[in-house]
């Protein structure tokens, strides 16, 4: 706009648009080097918001499916370590049944042994109603706190266990009761200590196959808590990373750049300055210091 | 002619000066007077009379110099660009801020904003998934979901709020115009009066301006000029004071934000409604009208799509009890939304009567994830995702409205340097215009000396021949 007549007032105006101009960027400046944030509203940067937002709910899940890793790590190291000593105890009693059939062998020591297979029995039962946090690892999904009852009897639902380890795996973190035999097993236990006790020798062959085919089970089962512990350990530190990824994006899209604002604001402070000399230089003078 | 029509001629010029130099002062002393525009004395020469009379013989008289009027200096096309301009400044402020307090609600992003809340919601559900017999983690669900319900109640009750405040603006807004435009009609008359009279009006013009820059910063009046120096003022072609009479508006509406859709605030002229397009009331009226209730809507939904999309997964699960699942969370929107159950053990987590596992806590954890929540919601677009787009879509607008406003001030600014620099005070000029004047002053005595001296000779000196 041409501007064919100047007045003081104009002058001053503008001089002050000019120092508020500048104020405010002054401010902006400082307020995001105060909070850290280059975006404290969402109209700071819709998009920056956009992102942020869905940056820092992908890193709430991703925590969380931290959290459920390690939960189900634990549990199946529980498991693994219940189904190592099962079947180091079923290999004891398989030896006791060996000794058994050893023809030289007294009445009296049969006794014994028969007795110690009723203590791996025991043991057998103790180890198949493992808990972890208050909850029986083969009884499934079952109510009760025991898979194997007192009387012996498997009273677990072979239900799966499901934990989400990350946005799009799950992992089971059961072992199924009927495949590690704690459905058969104590009962197994039993008739070969009558046996053993009996010198059955044909039961015990019997009871032999059976108990090999329950530790194949074992093994297998054992196995398969491995393979699931490694797929765990992978998945954990993918989303591990992933977390790490995000949390540092979050920072790029939210975050000031530090020295890029400090420099600016540097910049604006030297602006702002020179605004208030020349504003206090041009408002000093006026026709009347000259007139006398 | 005769000597005493020249001390005529030079007393009319003392007067002129001094007449000057009283405007000069008056505009000096006025020059940070807001609204004031400078006054110009116009002059002009007077001559004898041109009729041939018996005096006038053949020789000129001079009448001297006349003072023809105090003229006021202000251009009323750039006054009504600065006053259109302004209009328009303030509807955007207006409804800037009614936004910005709206958008402050929201507290996105960041790590206490509902999304935050909604995340530890959704991982405490997790959590209980993995130990569903640990009644600690059911309690921390039933927290989390009522810390959910919590925040949507503080941003819902807080959008209430803002409306509210908006709708008190918008009624002092109301009865500041009807008592601006009872005083333009009375300073009309004043105007008016003093015109007829002859008498100087101008400092009664320049408050009139100022009336009229107030009412069209409140909503939107434009100004035609009338007969004697008054003006009309109209909002979008409803008539506000004509002359010396003004007229009254009222606000009718819903008093609060939930009747705001169903009956928007209006303001109205007898019973016609007011097509207001400028001012405070137009930026107030569109927060009140639209702005405000879709932010809140918006709110609602998510607080709705929330409670949804938990209970219908809720819905399929069993207490550990061997109950079967009701609803998780109750309530109609963003202000009524509460948790059902008050114990972990009345919380359905297992997959079946008589099971103990989390399947279903789990199933609800994974609404965390966009794509499950909106299968479950049968394709219905999913909680979070409706916060984001009402946090970013809120963002959008409220970046857009200040950039808007920024731009508006420049053109405020650019209109009123125009207007200043055709009405404004310049110390310099009126220094000059001192000095000016003074020296008119001074030589007009001078002509008054002259003369004397003249008559001194003339009377003192001549015909003393012989004495």
């Amino acid at each position: 706009m041409g501007m064919d007549r100047i007045t003081q007032s104009t002058m001053s105006a503008t001089a002050l648009r000019g120092l508020q101009t500048s104020l405010g960027r002054v401010q902006e400046l400082q307020q995001q080097l105060s909070s850290g944030k280059r975006v404290n509203v969402p109209s700071d940067d819709p998009a920056a918001t956009a992102a942020a937002m869905t940056f820092r709910s992908q890193r709430a899940a991703d925590e969380q499916y931290l959290v459920n890793a390690d939960a189900a790590a634990a549990r199946l190291n529980v498991t693994d370590n219940a189904l190592t000593q099962l079947s180091d105890r079923l290999r004891g009693a398989r030896d006791l049944m060996i000794q058994s059939q050893n023809g030289a062998i007294g009445s009296n020591s049969l006794g014994a042994l028969s007795q110690q297979v009723l203590a791996v029995r025991q043991d057998v039962v103790d180890l198949y109603n493992t808990r972890y946090l208050d909850r029986p690892i083969f009884a499934g999904t079952a109510q009760g706190s025991v898979t194997v009852d007192s009387s012996g009897t498997y009273v677990g639902d072979d239900g799966d266990v499901v934990i989400r380890i990350s946005g799009d795996a799950t992992v089971r973190t059961d072992v199924k009761g009927t495949a590690v035999g704690a459905d058969t097993v104590p009962a197994l236990l039993t008739q070969i200590a009558a046996d053993v006790a009996a010198g059955n020798s044909a039961g015990v062959n019997a009871g032999l196959d059976s108990l090999d085919a329950a530790l194949s089970n074992v093994q297998q089962s054992l196995g398969d808590v491995g393979a699931r512990q490694a797929r765990v350990d992978s998945v954990r530190s993918l989303v591990d990373s992933a977390r790490l990824d995000l949390t540092s994006k979050i920072s790029d899209t939210e975050d000031v750049d530090l020295p890029e604002t400090i420099m600016n604001l540097q910049a604006q402070q030297v602006a702002y300055q020179s605004a208030l000399g020349a504003a206090a230089k041009i408002t000093q003078v006026s026709l009347a210091d000259f007139l006398k | 002619m005769s000597g005493f029509s020249t001390l005529n001629t030079a007393v009319t010029g003392l007067a002129a000066a001094q007449r000057a130099l009283d405007i000069a002062g008056q505009n000096i002393v006025n020059a940070n007077t807001p609204g004031y525009s400078r006054q110009r004395v116009l002059l002009a020469s007077s001559g004898g009379a041109t009729t041939a009379t018996f005096h006038s013989g053949n020789s000129a008289v001079f009448g001297g110099v006349t003072v023809e009027q105090i003229s006021r200096v202000r251009d009323a096309f750039l006054e009504a660009t600065r006053t259109a301009a302004g209009a328009k400044q303030s509807a955007l402020q207006a409804q800037t801020a009614a936004l910005t307090s709206a958008q402050t609600l929201l507290a996105e992003p960041g790590d206490t904003g509902l999304q935050a809340s909604m995340d530890d919601f959704f991982k405490s559900w997790q959590n209980l998934a993995s130990s569903p017999t640990n009644s600690s983690s059911g309690s921390v669900v039933i927290q989390n979901g009522a810390k959910v319900a919590g925040q949507l109640k503080y941003i819902g009750d807080g959008l209430s709020a803002e409306w509210d405040n908006a709708h008190a603006n918008i009624v002092s807004v109301v009865s500041q115009t009807n008592q601006a435009a009872q005083d333009l009609a009375d300073l009309n008359g004043q105007i008016a009066a003093g015109t007829v009279a002859g008498r100087p009006v101008n400092e009664l013009t320049d408050k009139r301006d100022l009336l009229v820059r107030k009412l069209a910063e409140l909503v939107g009046g434009s100004a035609i000029p009338g007969p004697d120096n008054t003006v009309s003022v109209t909002v979008n072609g409803i008539s506000m004071v004509s002359g010396t009479s003004a007229q009254s508006f009222t606000l009718s509406g819903g008093n609060d934000i939930s009747t705001a859709v169903s009956s928007p605030p209006t303001i109205l002229w007898g019973s016609t409604p007011v097509p207001i397009e400028s001012g405070q009331a137009a930026g107030l009226l569109a927060a009140l009208r639209t702005d405000l209730p879709n932010v809140r809507a918006g709110v609602d939904g998510v607080a709705t799509s929330l409670r949804d999309a938990v209970n219908l997964v809720y819905a399929t699960g069993f207490t550990l009890g061997g109950d079967p699942g009701a609803t998780f969370f109750a309530g109609t929107g963003s202000t009524d939304l509460s948790v059902v159950p008050t114990s972990a053990s009345e919380l359905a987590i297992a997959s079946g009567a008589g099971k103990t596992d989390g399947a279903i806590a789990g199933a609800i954890g994974d609404l965390a994830i966009d794509a499950n929540a909106s299968l479950v919601l049968g394709g219905g677009q999913p909680p979070s995702s409706r916060w984001r787009d009402l946090a970013v879509g809120l963002g959008v607008q409220v970046q857009s409205l200040k950039n808007a406003t920024t731009v508006q001030e420049s053109v405020v600014a650019a209109a009123d340097d125009a207007v200043q620099s055709n009405a404004g005070v310049s110390l310099d000029e009126e220094m000059t215009n001192l000095l000016l004047f003074q020296r008119s002053f001074q030589a007009a005595s001078r002509v008054i000396t002259t003369v004397d001296e003249m008559l001194d000779t003339l009377v003192n000196r001549t015909g003393t021949v012989g004495r």
